[in-house]
């Protein structure tokens, strides 16, 4: 199905299925796990072409290098819309227009995470989407016009894995390419920190090459 | 079908027959970079994972160019914490404060980047690589996943192929040609591509750019978000590697029937010196349309305009001339063995004579409003590679990028001139 997914004019779209080379210490990891790939929420809807400063966190949050969840939450859209950490629920997905995340920064993805939101872009700029996998973010690019088919507060049902996409209240499903299977290890240990703590168990268990 | 210079220099390095844009591959990379800024962060975060080794003491080039003069005691805490982090992690390459330089240029010189090499630095300036025809490839903050396992998850590019036409004309220079490239691969720019995470490949008539040209020729496509640069290596450039490769190297040339996401020319016969206007190095105008602007702040040096042929080219203009009233230069050679090469040949006296000040090798003003601030209410005009509002201190500073020629002799007079009055 992955393979028959429609093609469009951006870094994610030309990620090809395998080839991949395989990565030894990882080998036996169970890809089965009760991690929760299927996201229920309200949406979250915002614009094109939003820069991680300022639209997303204030720029004093990645200056001053403020990586601990519980310090940036209060100002998630904090300079868009204030309070939005306090009307926000786990589940709730954040859909994006275009060029999402502008600035390879990472800290709004630390918030979005450890509040258990989901992420749907139509495109983020490729290093803005590393950061976010690399947060353990569910995330979710190259999502054509979906901005079109959702609205703030609409009742949406993401599946991350796959790439399903409904929206219950307009009752449209859509289907968008999945996180690629190489990165799901990356987002089910909860991001690079999760991966390296993984390995490293590994490694000492005798795991690891 | 063919392979781009970056599918073949990632299919070596992850031990493929081939690989192909798209692919997500693990490369074992030649080296590993990380500059002062970032150590502790990293050094930290695997100390909280118990991982308190790195893949390959030998490997890893630690390198000082953000904080070289500790001007404030979190620079030298900082110091002193990535001293004490070589001597934990057993880094043979450690280039502490004045020892190596930049670590965008010294690597360069001393045989580290070398034609058809890959490394990953955290520093996204580390494109510079492209030059010499390497990839370097920027990791960020997960430089610390490749230093525990000695490689980390990466997305072979696509690649966007640049012909060049043409020959440069008298008194225009690779920067000024990189601006005018940033803002044609700009978002509504001619060239009508999207650079984010796309190799910009040279070809075409390279054989006018020296290695210095090629390095300047990579800096601006980078604040455009590519994800590399590369020029094929010219017989000049092989011959320059030879001599001081640190290990025996294979360069790499795009195959024939490579696949491009798109091909662009661009005719550069009929160039005229530029400027990038305050905002972004894309902000390419002609110089005409400022010439005469005040500026009181220049500053030659950076990623962009860091070699030794650079320094030269705002010393050509300088000799035997003195700066305006009112205007201070900051000359910052991109490395220690530049230091010393200009003092054997005169440029340091050439520099001194004018009434510019030479600092040590490193970043200077380009890393973020370290060292030779501006006011607000000032203009400058520089070499950096970006130029967004505050990024040498004062948000209320306007300033201007130029070549180096262009830089000189806007100091000369004390407001920004075309430099072919000089030349």
């Amino acid at each position: 199905m992955r393979q028959t997914l429609a093609r469009v004019f951006s870094v994610l779209s030309v990620f090809s299925v395998p080839s991949v080379a395989a990565f030894d210490f990882l080998k036996g990891y169970d890809m089965s796990s009760e991690f929760q790939w299927v996201l229920k929420g309200r949406c979250y809807k915002l614009g094109h072409d939003v820069w991680h400063a300022g639209g997303v966190v204030p720029n004093w949050i990645i200056t001053g290098r403020h990586f601990d969840p519980q310090e940036i939450i209060p100002h998630l859209f904090e300079e868009t819309d204030p309070g939005f950490h306090t009307r926000c629920k786990p589940g709730d997905i954040i859909v994006t227009g275009r060029n999402f995340g502008m600035g390879p920064k990472m800290n709004g993805y630390i918030a979005m995470q450890a509040l258990g939101l989901g992420l749907i872009c139509e495109s983020m700029p490729f290093l803005a989407y590393r950061a976010a996998v690399g947060c353990g973010l569910r995330v979710l690019t190259d999502c054509v016009n979906v901005s079109e088919f959702c609205e703030t507060g609409d009742e949406l049902e993401v599946n991350f894995r796959d790439g399903f996409f409904i929206n219950h209240t307009k009752d449209i499903r859509r289907e968008y390419p999945p996180l690629p299977d190489a990165l799901m290890e990356i987002v089910e240990l909860g991001g690079n920190a999760g991966w390296l703590k993984h390995w490293q168990a590994q490694k000492q268990a005798g795991g690891a090459a | 079908m063919g392979m781009t210079a970056a599918e073949k220099i990632l299919a070596r390095t992850s031990n493929l027959p081939e690989a192909k844009a798209g692919d997500i591959v693990y490369p074992r990379p030649d080296f590993v970079m990380i500059h002062d800024g970032v150590v502790r962060g990293a050094k930290e975060e695997l100390d909280a994972l118990g991982i308190h080794r790195v893949f390959d003491p030998e490997r890893v080039l630690m390198v000082s160019d953000h904080d070289v003069v500790y001007v404030n005691d979190r620079a030298a805490a900082r110091g002193a914490y990535n001293r004490k982090a070589a001597e934990a992690w057993g880094i043979k390459h450690f280039f502490d404060a004045g020892q190596g330089g930049h670590g965008h240029i010294f690597p360069t010189e001393r045989g580290w980047v070398l034609p058809g090499t890959l490394y990953f630095d955290n520093d996204r300036h580390c494109t510079n690589a492209g030059g010499i025809g390497a990839l370097a490839i920027r990791m960020g903050t997960e430089i610390n996943r490749v230093l525990a396992t000695g490689t980390n998850w990466t997305l072979v590019p696509k690649s966007v192929q640049l012909t060049i036409k043409g020959k440069m004309p008298h008194g225009v220079f690779a920067r000024d040609l990189g601006f005018v490239i940033g803002k044609k691969l700009g978002p509504d720019g001619d060239f009508g591509v999207d650079i984010d995470y796309r190799v910009l490949e040279f070809a075409g008539e390279l054989d006018q750019f020296s290695l210095a040209a090629r390095i300047s020729l990579c800096s601006t496509p980078t604040e455009m978000r590519a994800i590399g640069v590369f020029f094929p290596p010219s017989a000049a450039i092989l011959e320059y590697a030879q001599v001081r490769a640190q290990r025996p190297f294979t360069p790499v040339y795009p195959d024939a029937d490579a696949r491009y996401e798109a091909k662009i020319e661009f005719d550069v016969s009929t160039l005229k010196p530029q400027v990038a206007l305050p905002g972004g190095p894309h902000l390419a105008a002609d110089l005409a349309t400022v010439a005469g602007t005040p500026v009181s702040h220049t500053y030659v040096g950076s990623c962009g305009s860091g070699m030794y042929e650079d320094l030269e080219m705002a010393a050509g203009i300088l000799k035997g001339r003195k700066l305006a009233r009112g205007v201070r230069m900051i000359v910052v050679p991109g490395s220690e063995d530049s230091t010393r090469r200009m003092t054997r040949e005169g440029l340091l006296d050439v520099f001194h004579d004018a009434g510019a000040m030479v600092i040590p090798a490193g970043c200077g003003p380009c890393a973020s409003g370290r060292t030779g601030l501006i006011d607000d209410g000032e203009n400058s005009i520089s070499t950096a590679v970006a130029n967004g509002r505050g990024r040498f201190g004062a948000k209320g500073a306007q300033l201007y990028l130029g070549s180096p020629a262009t830089v000189a002799a806007s100091a000369v007079t004390g407001c920004i001139t075309d430099p072919r009055e000089f030349l």
